[in-house]
């Protein structure tokens, strides 16, 4: 027989399938090592994995597909793994070999997804990953008799300690060229006959020819995707023909959906009765003690709330100092190109647009790989499963299940990983008020703005010696505000949008296995990558935005002028500034270490004093540029918008300023810190706990000379920042997770809508309540 | 092999120990689909972990946890 090779060198597609929890992720990054690219599949959640490896000459391109129990599309999300295995999804193109990878030592469960993938007639490889847990539990196989009695080479291996990786590697090669096996003989010929007789009539009715697995699994999944969307252009028709061939199969004894598990099963067993070997004793091993612990009602309970404990306490702890380093990275940046540009709108744009904007993200970068960091971990030994089964009780009273947890609780540091880690939730409604809740949990950006209201506006009461103070207990109240008012929207979400019965929750419990650092260090680099290049892109056009109606179309002649003199008198006042700052130190070092010595301390105040008089005109010019920053803010587009909607903030008890540092940090909610700055005249440069800004607040005023901040005016900005969307990146990430606009639009408005009137709640209510 | 020795009872009344084979699995088809492909069809042989809701199974030496509600009934015969 001649058959047609192509020349070796032409590259061939191999679609990767197994199980969840069987190691695919593993075996992928041990066969392509760092050669790989995440995107999307148009339309749907499903990510797109592709990586390239080379073998004996023959390059080979790798598709991940997501870890499935089987190939029977119930959903548009699992259609996908069919399409790309039927050669249908255009941006993959023609497979030309399967690779199922199993868990050897579950394989009658494993082998299920196997007949499948058979079904389709591709060259197939099978390959049995841990085999080392396979063999510590007793279980026995023969390859060589399960590779005859499958038709398909049976590769034993151990992906997480990369054994046997290269014999996996020459495998797909070889199947890559090897020619169409014939499909196992699972279903009776009736089935295929009633198949063929579908296949014909759909395509009478619809000019268009279905693969025959498509046109079987018409027939098997009552219900399923495909039964929605091919009975679509002609419902009527198809719909009775389906009906009909489902009733005379019934008939005929094959009651459908029931028949094709227990044909399937009965398939596996057969292959592997007498070919493996199972204790029949299951021997005890670490997992089932561990377990016996971490799944207690009460030590799992208390376990869990010590890791989640741990978790948060060190990414606070570790990731702290790297912002500080992004945080003077970035203004180094800023002040080294700015003292490359001339003064005037090229500068603004790059500094204060740009390197600001961009730059304000970056810096939680270092958060983001820590909290991935952790969840890999977490992940990779086994816990997470744990975690959920834990949770599961609680997050059912709001129609969500154990899945929603982690996410969730991910979402307290930022909710972009948090948004990202609800891949794991399989069930679309969950996954979806998962997503669409997650926004609520109180970041970490949100932290400033309440530190900023609390210091300024709560009176420092303490109580029990010092050990509990009102500031405290607000900070506390408002982190978990937002967590309490999720718990009543995700159940209307559950209620109205998203309503379905909760499926059954069944979740494998993988072993516990201790973590291998070059997966889980891969799957940080993937995702830190991915926030970087995506949400970056969006931030910076933002920024831009956001610079420019902020700039415009004001006249910047006099602040330019006023900052060349600022910059003139620096550099005269240079060896005074560098005085003062060392001065600044040592006054903060004896400041806090007791026993305090007043009497140093008068002196490097006098010192300081002394040095403040002569850097007076230095003081002086900052004052103006001040004042001319507020001008120019309130003269800008944005400004003038902010006077224009001052009617709509009102009635929160907000004056226009505030209007506009809400409307400004839209895009980044930490950027009202900055903006409140601006805006009074303290320039761009303060951080939350300058005294100045604290000290402005408090005395700004109305124009009739009333206080503008008061404690239900700092209420109404809290729960404002608690409840509202104001951070365009998790608004992409949702775009992107959920692969459609409409999704951020909605989350958008709904959280801002709840925002207004919260904030208007608690203002009305925290008046009333001090005035009584 | 040891035999069913009792008449067939939902898997949630299971205690803690005890060991089943499916008989049947009965409930909205598409969720019965999905727990056979997950690997409880009928006749596979099952033993109760951790009783409640969710419980903790084993099928074939792999743990489940699960949390059952009326959609899906499972029913097993105990063995010893």
């Amino acid at each position: 027989m001649i058959e047609k090779v192509p020349p070796k060198n032409l590259e061939r597609t191999v679609a990767v399938i197994g199980n969840p929890n069987t190691g695919k992720s593993t075996l992928f990054t041990a066969l392509t090592g760092v050669h790989s690219q995440i995107g999307n599949y148009p339309g749907v959640t499903v990510e797109k994995k592709l990586g390239w490896f080379e073998f004996e000459g023959q390059s080979i391109r790798l598709v991940d597909l997501p870890g499935t129990y089987s190939l029977s599309p119930r959903t548009i999300d699992e259609m996908v793994s069919v399409d790309v295995l039927l050669g249908r999804q255009p941006e993959v193109g023609q497979i030309d070999a399967v690779v199922c990878i199993v868990d050897a030592s579950n394989l009658e469960r494993n082998l299920y997804v196997v007949s499948q993938v058979l079904d389709l007639g591709l060259p197939t490889l099978l390959v049995l990953n841990m085999w080392d847990v396979a063999q510590e539990r007793g279980i026995q196989i023969n390859t060589e008799e399960l590779a005859k009695r499958l038709g398909m080479p049976v590769i034993p291996c151990e992906a997480h300690r990369r054994k046997q990786i290269d014999l996996v590697r020459s495998a797909i090669v070889q199947a890559s060229h090897s020619p169409k096996p014939n499909p196992p003989d699972i279903f009776p010929e009736l089935f295929h006959e009633e198949g063929r007789k579908l296949q014909a009539e759909f395509l009478q009715f619809s000019n268009q020819t279905l693969p025959t697995y498509l046109v079987e699994r018409l027939i098997l999944d009552v219900g399923g995707q495909l039964e929605m969307e091919l009975t679509k252009p002609n419902p009527e028709q198809l719909i009775t023909r389906l009906k009909e061939a489902r009733e005379r199969l019934k008939v005929a004894q094959f009651r459908v959906p029931n028949i094709e598990a227990k044909l399937r099963y009965g398939w596996s067993r057969q292959i592997l009765s007498g070919a493996m070997s199972v204790p029949e004793k299951r021997p005890a091993v670490v997992t089932d003690t561990l377990d016996r612990w971490l799944t207690h009602k009460f030590w799992g309970l208390l376990a869990f709330c010590l890791a989640m404990f741990i978790v948060f306490q060190s990414i606070s702890w570790a990731a702290q100092p790297l912002m500080k380093i992004c945080e003077s990275g970035q203004k180094q940046v800023g002040e080294m190109i700015g003292s490359l540009l001339p003064f005037g709108p090229l500068r603004s744009l790059v500094v204060d647009g740009v390197i600001a904007g961009v730059g304000g993200i970056l810096v939680f970068l270092p958060q983001i790989c820590f909290l991935f960091l952790f969840i890999a971990l977490l992940e990779d030994c086994g816990y997470m499963a744990r975690a959920a089964f834990l949770m599961d009780k609680l997050m059912t009273k709001v129609g969500l299940s154990g899945k929603s947890f982690v996410p969730l609780m991910s979402s307290f540091a930022c909710a972009i990983p948090g948004i990202m880690a609800t891949r794991t939730i399989e069930n679309r409604r969950d996954r979806m008020v998962t997503i669409l809740i997650a926004p609520l949990m109180s970041c970490s950006a949100r932290a400033p703005v309440y530190w900023l209201m609390v210091a300024a506006f709560f009176p420092s009461i303490s109580w029990a010696g010092g050990w509990i103070t009102l500031h405290g207990i607000m900070l506390f109240v408002m982190t978990f505000f937002g967590a309490i008012v999720a718990v009543p929207i995700a159940w209307l979400l559950k209620k109205t949008l998203f309503k379905g019965e909760t499926p059954p929750f069944v979740m494998e419990l993988p072993s516990y296995k201790i973590p291998s650092p070059r997966i889980v260090l891969h799957r940080v680099f993937d995702r830190a990558s991915a926030f970087v290049m995506r949400a970056g892109t969006l931030i910076l056009a933002t920024s831009i935005l956001i610079w420019s109606v902020s700039y415009f179309p004001s006249d910047h002649s006099e602040e330019q002028k006023v900052l060349e003199n600022i910059r003139l008198t620096e550099s005269m006042l240079a060896s005074e500034l560098e005085q003062k700052e060392q001065l600044s130190l040592e006054r903060e070092k004896i400041g806090q270490t007791p026993p305090l010595d007043s009497k140093a301390i008068a002196e490097v105040d006098e010192k300081i004093a002394e040095l403040d008089t002569r850097l007076q005109p230095l003081h002086l010019l900052f004052d103006t540029r001040n004042k001319i920053s507020e001008q120019l803010l309130a003269n800008s587009f944005l400004g003038r918008f902010g006077k224009a909607i001052e009617p709509v903030v009102k009635p929160l008890g907000w004056d226009w300023r505030i209007g506009v540092g809400v409307l400004a940090s839209f895009p980044a909610r930490e950027v009202i810190v900055a903006t409140l700055g601006t805006i009074y005249s303290l320039g761009g440069d303060v951080d939350e706990n300058s005294q100045g800004l604290q000290t402005a607040l408090q005395s700004a005023t109305w124009p009739d000379g009333r206080p503008v901040y008061s404690i239900p005016v700092a209420m109404s900005i809290m729960v404002f920042f608690a409840l509202c969307a104001q951070c365009a990146s998790t608004l992409m990430v949702i775009r992107r997770e959920t692969n459609h606009w409409g999704w951020g639009v909605f989350t958008f408005a709904y959280m801002t809508t709840l925002a207004y009137i919260g904030a208007w709640i608690a203002y009305v209510v925290t008046g009333w309540l001090l005035a009584s | 092999m040891s035999s069913v020795v009792s008449q067939a009872l939902p898997l949630e009344l299971m205690s803690a120990g005890e060991q089943g084979v499916v008989v049947e699995i009965d409930g909205a088809p598409e969720l019965v689909v999905r727990l056979e492909e997950m690997g409880l069809h009928a006749g596979v042989r099952v033993c109760m972990v951790q009783p409640g809701s969710p419980c903790i199974l084993e099928i074939n030496h792999q743990r489940y946890s699960m949390r059952f509600d009326d959609s899906v009934t499972v029913l097993v015969g105990l063995v010893q």
